[in-house]
């Protein structure tokens, strides 16, 4: 039985061993004892409500309670550069044109930004190879919208999610090797260690202050604009379906896709409601289509994914259900279906 | 005997069969009838006029076989180079990437678009009908010019530049064009470089090049590797010019990446070490004469008229001893004054 809940300061050791599966290219997940034990204290403080909002970073884990062990995580920070800068590169547009020889020129340009500062951030999604089937990954990446939708005073206007870029079989990022090489005169994975250990003013220090034209990279640096790591690709969609989008910003390393949505337009805040859990529901009355089911409490939130039908503002769970979620008939749970709605 | 001296209507003919013997792309010369008119009525314009700043002049010399009066080569210089307009060239920038905290230092080569050649003066269009076995020719055709800006240096700036070609093949692609200005005039070379007319002022270059850096490690390794190159046509010249005191490295042409070369007029050997003295005929070499102690860039001094010729000579205190021939392919009359350099 899988739940994906509010971290615990006693998950360190679990979380350890699998940040050790990442591999690069995901900064905020690195196998780092102080690292991410500091980030756990910050987590746990956040769900207490003892920091400010701005400071928070909620990390959620997914356990499998019959194997007792952990199967996956992933988090929500309350907003990113507040602290260190956030860099990103903004895809603009340049025309050159010219009247007299009729030559119209629409070139793309990379623009060092920090625009997105000060957004709250979808991040750290890793689901345990072990656990990579059925609606695992779904149940993971999206709980973190019904937290949304139950505390959206906590975040902010919009929400960003930054996707790890395009890298070749070989574990080469085409665009790293074209362009922050060049700047940097490191390996990808040293870049991307110091950025995890926020040490990130050598970006500035190093990176050319001026735009550059898109067009003067490699086809293949060109290509993996924008583009997922395959292995991202699921996540990508998953959070596509959420109201997400991919609206020019990149990661200024591997040129992965920055997603956005302004909170109020995603599908959980449409579409969730709250339940409350009936008392005695007849077998017949459980079950349903896939639903993701949510307690709304802060400090120990926690999601499952389960056939349910919420109706009129009650719901029938299982007793199993009840427990995962620690719940019990009377309390109110957010509900939202698992799958886009085929009319929406 | 050889002599460079103004072009005139009568030349253009001549002019336009030495054009067709030019490559595009490579030289600068006028190719059509009318162009080729224009420029050489504004030359003699502009030799004519009586110039105390220098603007829009253009000057067009020609070197002459005095045997048969053929004309065997042509070169020009512009008093500013942006006459209605801004010149425009690639600097070359070194942008020096310093972090304290990663203890990393090192530089990247940058390419900024630039106008700071506007006010220079520029020489230009320098070919001969026949470069490969010119002789001191070739020399006197490329520093006839320079002598004339010795004698009238209110016509020229203090700066001096000559862009030569850079590298393109046979069929005329260049791989600097292809990697930079191809992305923004989506055209062929040879097509852009008739479209400007060889120009680089032109208010297009402007709308159409990037205004931002162009950082040299993103471009692609034949691009790298023909920055600052000359094509093979181009190397008489630039070895005139490299020992007339000319530098490269700071700038290059923003079509083809080939160099341009700038020096300060004081620092030029021709402008520098020439002298004028008084002329003087008489023979040379033979049993009963002084010996030649060398063979001389000679011109008179007159900014109309100016004829310019190598010749043996022997200076003696204040004259120098020339063959009677010379001071009339000179057009100047014994014991008159001329300016002149060791070749």
């Amino acid at each position: 039985m899988l739940v994906v809940r509010a971290i615990k300061p006693d998950d360190l050791d679990p979380l350890l061993d699998m940040a050790g599966q990442v591999g690069s290219g995901m900064t905020t997940l690195k196998p780092d004892r102080k690292l991410l034990g500091d980030r756990v204290e910050v987590a746990c403080a956040s769900f207490a409500e003892s920091i400010a909002p701005e400071k928070r970073d909620y990390m959620f884990v997914m356990e499998d309670t019959s194997k007792g062990c952990m199967a996956g995580v992933c988090a929500i920070k309350g907003a990113v550069g507040l602290e260190e800068p956030f860099y990103n590169y903004r895809i603009g547009t340049l025309v050159h044109s010219s009247r007299e020889l009729k030559v119209f020129t629409r070139m793309e340009t990379l623009y060092l930004s920090n625009d997105l500062t000060g957004n709250s951030e979808l991040c750290s999604l890793f689901l345990h190879p072990d656990y990579r089937s059925g609606v695992n990954g779904k149940l993971l990446s999206k709980s973190r919208f019904l937290f949304i939708a139950q505390f959206p005073h906590l975040f902010t206007e919009k929400i960003i999610a930054e996707m790890r870029g395009y890298q070749t079989p070989e574990g080469v990022s085409p665009f790293y090797e074209a362009l922050g090489r060049h700047f940097f005169k490191m390996e990808f994975d040293t870049c991307d260690e110091l950025t995890a250990k926020g040490k990130k003013s050598f970006i500035a220090e190093l990176m050319p202050r001026q735009p550059i034209y898109v067009s003067y990279l490699p086809d293949e640096a060109q290509e993996s604009v924008g583009k997922v790591h395959t292995n991202t690709a699921p996540a990508r969609r998953l959070l596509e379906q959420e109201g997400m989008y991919y609206d020019g910003f990149i990661d200024i390393f591997d040129a992965g896709p920055v997603l956005q949505a302004r909170v109020r337009e995603l599908r959980a805040m449409r579409e969730s409601a709250l339940s409350v859990i009936d008392g005695n529901p007849s077998v017949a009355e459980i079950g349903g289509e896939d639903t993701l089911v949510s307690n709304t409490f802060m400090r120990d939130f926690r999601v499952i994914v389960t056939p349910a039908n919420p109706d009129h503002g009650r719901i029938a769970l299982s007793d199993a259900d009840q427990q995962l979620l620690a719940c019990q008939p009377g309390d109110a749970v957010r509900t939202l279906s698992l799958n886009l709605r085929k009319s929406s | 005997m050889f002599v460079v001296r103004p072009v005139e209507l009568a030349d253009i003919p001549a002019l336009e069969t030495l054009a067709r013997l030019a490559s595009s792309g490579v030289h600068t010369l006028p190719r059509t009838l009318d162009n080729l008119q224009r420029a050489v009525e504004r030359s003699l314009a502009s030799f004519a006029a009586n110039v105390e700043i220098q603007s829009e002049e253009l000057y067009m010399f020609v070197l002459v076989d005095l045997r048969d009066q053929s004309l065997l080569g042509s070169a020009t210089i512009f008093a500013t180079a942006g006459t209605n307009g801004t010149y425009f060239a690639f600097r070359n920038d070194v942008v020096q990437q310093v972090s304290r905290d990663l203890h990393i230092s090192h530089s990247v080569h940058a390419l900024t678009l630039c106008s700071e050649l506007t006010a220079y003066s520029q020489l230009s269009s320098f070919f001969m009908r026949d470069n490969k076995h010119a002789g001191d020719e070739a020399a006197l055709l490329s520093r006839a010019r320079l002598l004339f800006a010795a004698i009238a240096p209110q016509r020229f700036g203090d700066r001096f530049f000559v862009s030569l070609a850079g590298i393109s093949d046979e069929k005329g692609q260049s791989p600097f064009w292809d990697a930079l200005g191809r992305k923004f005039f989506q055209m062929d070379f040879l097509e852009a470089e008739s479209a400007v007319d060889g120009a680089r002022n032109r208010t297009l270059i402007v709308e159409l090049m990037p205004h931002y850096p162009v950082y040299v490690p993103l471009l692609p390794t034949q691009a790298q590797a023909a920055l600052g190159q000359i094509h093979p046509e181009g190397e008489l010249p630039f070895r005139l010019l490299q020992a007339e005191g000319f530098e490269a490295d700071e700038y290059i042409d923003i079509f083809d990446g080939g160099p341009i070369l700038q020096a300060h007029r004081d620092s030029l050997r021709t402008v520098q070490q020439a002298h004028r003295i008084f002329a003087e005929g008489g023979e040379l070499g033979g049993p009963l004469s002084q010996d030649p102690d060398g063979s001389y860039l000679i011109s008179n001094t007159r900014e109309q008229g100016f004829r310019a010729i190598v010749a043996q000579g022997k200076k003696m205190d204040d004259t120098l001893l020339i063959s009677p021939e010379d001071l009339l392919a000179l057009d100047v009359a014994a014991g008159e004054e001329v300016i002149c350099v060791k070749l």
